[in-house]
């Protein structure tokens, strides 16, 4: 059963070393922690993560995030290329600094997975133990802004009000109800992640918190804590 | 300087912490030193900083500009109306006392050939001796060891001090460079100056035509390849003016373009007029090195 879960978005830059001198989203990083501890702190038996990449598979839980891909210079080489998609190496990092030392199994999901076989593999994970916790790795809108990567698209904004709306109410099932086509065109990459989420929450009830919620460079960011108990 | 991995012809030897006043400077942060003369005839901007009062607002300025050093000098390079010891320590001594009065903090060098100038700005506070004039006066390094100063060793050929180049011809300059430089670094320690504090300087238009100041620039990395941390002093000097056939206040392209490969080669201690310029350059050439991460790396990675 799913005991707890959090949702952390997946940018390069929440790898400290990776913005220089300027820590620029401090906030970002502290409240990706503090979704992790929380998560660490549930006592689960396993953290299942959940990030999108370009295969669906089961990845070696000992590998981290190819920070020579993003930059040379801090690995002392050049990327290796065999290294954890970058959701899923960026989670590794969030565990590394909670220092959960415990079980982990690293799951990616792609573009492709409809709604209902992200959430069949969300329920698949919680089934597997007692207490499982969750931790996806999935971001909103990449077309919020004129700056941002993806420039503006007007339907973002909406898009992602409709995940905030989702998960501030703890109705996780209506993650499943986003839009996959329209979720690619905003280079919204995190939507098969938090149907997974939904998946795996399902039947139960879900108390959310929400520790981050911001677009600063565009694209949108969003920090969740999420409490697990049977429906009353 | 520290122990690399051997001593042989060609060994590259590794750079180490360079030790000045209070500061120890690790390597791969470059270090600017700003330029501060107490002349009325220097080849830059002749009398800029004659006045105490201007001087004191120049040091000022190229701290806040991101300056490590200031030097300075009481005598021109250039030949010229005979300035003696007494009159340059006149010129030196009581102004480095008070820029140390004023900063506590900054490196003082002064840039002098003799001794009794050198103990004189030691007394005053000085950190670093800048011998411009490659060991002419070889009491200077038994100052240096004394008052625990550092010492810049530079190559001049066979020049006296304030004289320029005739006809001056090298089988092989960079190895001349190298002989001298590493001649007067060994003879500094013999003296017991520290060699965290030693530093060598091919001394670019000192002793040299325009083609050996290209050739020491081109093949700098033999001196970093030394182990000993390398100065360079490229500001505005002829060689840029000559090989852009351009005139004083047009050289800071030729400079920066100049500092540029001297960074990219390793040289560790820059010696400038524009100090802001410079910063921005070495900066710049310490992060492509690898060496200095950006200041604020965003870009294609939210």
């Amino acid at each position: 059963m799913l005991v707890a879960a959090a949702s952390c978005p997946a940018p390069p830059l929440l790898d400290r070393p990776l913005t220089g001198t300027d820590p620029v989203l401090p906030q970002l990083r502290q409240a990706c922690l503090a979704a992790v501890a929380a998560l660490v702190a549930s006592e689960p038996a396993v953290i299942a993560v959940v990030g999108v990449a370009g295969q669906r598979l089961i990845w070696d839980p000992a590998l981290r995030l190819d920070r020579g891909a993003f930059a040379p210079a801090l690995a002392g080489r050049a990327g290796s290329g065999d290294g954890l998609p970058v959701p899923l190496g960026l989670a590794g990092l969030l565990l590394d600094q909670a220092a959960y030392g415990g079980r982990r199994q690293l799951q990616s999901v792609t573009q492709d997975d409809s709604a209902a076989e992200c959430a069949a593999l969300g329920a698949r994970i919680a089934a597997q133990h007692e207490r499982v916790a969750l931790l996806v790795m999935a971001d909103g809108s990449a077309r919020r802004t004129l700056k941002a990567p993806g420039y503006l698209d007007e339907r973002s904004a909406p898009f992602d009000a409709q995940i905030e709306t989702a998960i501030r109410a703890g109705d996780l099932a209506a993650l499943l109800q986003l839009d996959a086509s329209l979720a690619r065109e905003l280079l919204a990459s995190g939507r098969p992640a938090w149907q997974v989420l939904a998946g795996a929450a399902h039947g139960l009830r879900a108390d959310c918190e929400i520790g981050y919620c911001d677009d600063p460079f565009g694209v949108w960011y969003l920090v969740a804590s999420v409490r697990c108990s049977a429906l009353s | 300087m520290t122990d690399g991995a051997g001593t042989g012809p060609g060994a590259v030897r590794a750079q180490g912490v360079l030790r000045l006043g209070a500061h120890a400077f690790p390597p791969g942060r470059p270090v600017i030193m700003g330029i501060v003369n107490r002349t009325p005839d220097s080849f830059f901007r002749p009398g800029l900083t004659w006045d105490e009062s201007a001087a004191m607002e120049r040091v000022q300025a190229v701290i806040a500009e991101g300056a490590d050093i200031v030097d300075i000098g009481g005598v021109p390079a250039a030949p010229g109306a005979q300035v003696d010891a007494a009159e340059e320590i006149r010129r030196t001594a009581g102004f480095i006392a008070a820029v140390r009065a004023a900063h506590p903090e900054v490196v003082i060098s002064v840039d002098t050939w003799r001794h009794e100038t050198g103990r004189a700005a030691c007394e005053a506070g000085a950190d670093l001796l800048n011998d411009s004039w490659g060991g002419h006066d070889p009491r200077l390094a038994e100052v240096a060891a004394e008052f625990g100063a550092g010492l810049v060793c530079a190559h001049v050929g066979r020049q006296q001090p304030r004289t320029r180049p005739f006809r001056v011809w090298y089988p092989d300059v960079m190895a001349d460079v190298l002989a001298q430089t590493l001649r007067l670094a060994d003879a500094a320690v013999r003296a017991g100056v520290d060699p965290a504090s030693i530093v060598i300087d091919p001394a670019h238009d000192f002793g040299k035509n325009t083609w050996h100041s290209l050739e020491v620039t081109r093949r700098l990395a033999e001196m970093t390849a030394t182990g000993w941390p390398v100065l360079v002093s490229l500001s505005n000097k002829d060689f840029v003016g000559e090989t852009l056939d351009v005139p004083l206040e047009e050289r800071l392209p030729g400079t920066l373009a100049a500092t540029a490969v001297s960074a990219w080669h390793g040289a560790r201690i820059f010696r400038v007029h524009q100090v802001r310029e410079s910063r921005q350059v070495v900066d710049m050439v310490a992060a492509i090195r690898g060496d200095r991460p950006p200041a604020r790396a965003v870009r294609g990675l939210a």
